[in-house]
């Protein structure tokens, strides 16, 4: 019973400390009409763990909602918005991921994917030295990134332990 | 050989065709398909003139290599008995085949991008002779060259291009070298602006030209057979997810025409069906 209870633990302790995208909200430019917004659907829903899309014609964005434990990565939604010919640009993320770093150099590490931000703040600074080695959720901007480039940056509005 | 150097030549450059589904009916423009899009076009293009109708129904398949680069391949089928002149802008009798590819690409803000489409393609005689003049000529492969350019927004487009097919000579006859020429505007009412998810509409106004040189026949050239010609007219798109369909009608504005040769064409009309089938396909992370 004391070892089911202890896998148990465990169990709960990875499904935390596993971490991924929530939700990203990314601005592409050039979609013009309705095949090209259908287009961006398809190619979305077409990344593993992705579980809506929606898609804003008059300003361009795209927004996106993942499913628990997914390892989807932000060059996956990058591609899809290239292979139709369209630019992306900001991401609005919210993302969990692992506080790694040094005090004054701190980095997300998204599990399960390659990604890893260098953070810094959108606005005030927080120390984040307490959260260190900590695994955290994050909202804030990816910037745009060059063509078939992911931004190493992330400049984040909100930080919070997740317990 | 003339002829088999010209479908090696067409073959070997990477690149072809019309631009369809995303655009208006009559004239160039620079939409392609996006990464792994297939895509089905098929329609009816009639001409209507003093010396009889002629309709075809062209039916174009398109596959995007990259964002890009489209593959483009056409089916013909012509009916009727017009002896009109030789047209690039109507889906004719030949089979084709080639590339279009989007060389420029400028995306300046939400929904608005500038782009330049470049097509080449080879274009052979179909299973259907010809009708007219042309009906007794002795027919050969022949190259479809096009560059359009303009803008596409959320409320506006502007799209303007030119083409040049040239022929090959088979038995001392040679058809008509073809210089096509277009430019049309798009509008879509504030009040269409809407999701994706229902019906989009946007109208255009097309405004094509065609200059054909003279028809050769048994080594000699064919007096009078030049002809020159403008159209104007009304398109309406009208696109759903997936599927679009659109249709236009067009009169002439100009004519210079051998009446006795071709007769006086009096419309353009065109009806086209497309499919569309994006891929969902993104490489893992």
């Amino acid at each position: 019973m004391k070892k089911l209870i202890l896998a148990g633990c465990l169990a709960f302790a990875s499904l935390a400390a596993h971490a991924q995208y929530e939700q990203v909200n990314l601005t592409v430019f050039g979609m013009d009409c309705a095949p090209c917004a259908h287009a961006i659907h398809v190619s979305m829903k077409g990344i593993p763990g992705v579980n809506t899309v929606d898609v804003d014609l008059n300003t361009g964005l795209v927004s996106i909602k993942l499913a628990a434990e997914n390892n989807a990565s932000m060059r996956q939604f990058n591609q899809a918005v290239e292979k139709n010919g369209f630019t992306h640009k900001d991401a609005e993320v919210i993302a969990k991921g692992k506080l790694t770093g040094t005090a004054g150099a701190f980095f997300l590490e998204v599990s399960g994917t390659p990604d890893r931000y260098a953070l810094s703040p959108a606005a005030a600074n927080i120390d984040l030295t307490s959260l260190l080695g900590k695994t955290v959720t994050v909202t804030g901007v990816v910037p745009q990134a060059a063509k078939g480039k992911v931004s190493d940056a992330l400049r984040y509005k909100t930080i919070t332990e997740v317990r | 050989m003339k002829s088999h150097l010209i479908l090696a030549c067409a073959l070997a450059l990477p690149c072809a065709a019309w631009a369809s589904d995303h655009g208006p009916v009559f004239s160039y423009a620079t939409p392609v398909n996006s990464q792994g899009e297939v895509s089905f076009d098929t329609g009816i293009f009639g001409r209507n003139g003093s010396a009889g109708t002629q309709l075809s129904t062209g039916s174009g398949f398109g596959y995007g290599v990259t964002p890009h680069l489209t593959l483009t391949f056409l089916l013909p089928a012509t009916f009727g008995s017009g002896s009109l002149a030789e047209s690039r802008m109507i889906a004719g009798g030949e089979w084709s085949a080639g590339a279009s590819w989007r060389f420029l690409h400028s995306v300046t803000s939400v929904g608005k991008r500038i782009e330049s489409t470049a097509s080449l393609a080879i274009v052979a005689p179909g299973p259907q002779q010809d009708s007219g003049v042309l009906g007794n000529l002795h027919r050969a492969p022949g190259v479809a060259g096009t560059l359009a350019t303009g803008l596409a927004s959320r409320s506006q487009y502007l799209w303007a291009g030119a083409g040049y097919t040239r022929f090959a000579e088979a038995s001392n006859d040679r058809r008509p070298d073809t210089l096509s020429w277009s430019g049309v505007y798009g509008y879509r009412p504030a009040k269409l602006r809407r999701g994706y998810d229902q019906w989009d509409y946007r109208g255009f106004a097309e405004l094509t030209g065609e200059h054909t040189g003279n028809v050769q026949t048994a080594g000699a050239i064919l007096p009078n057979s030049t002809t020159t010609s403008v159209w104007l007219g009304p398109s309406v798109l009208a696109i759903f997810k997936n599927i679009a369909i659109s249709g236009g009608a067009q009169a002439p504005v100009f004519r210079d025409a051998s009446g006795s040769i071709y007769g006086r064409e009096h419309i353009r009309f065109a009806i086209n069906f497309s499919y569309l089938k994006y891929s969902s396909h993104t490489a893992a992370h």
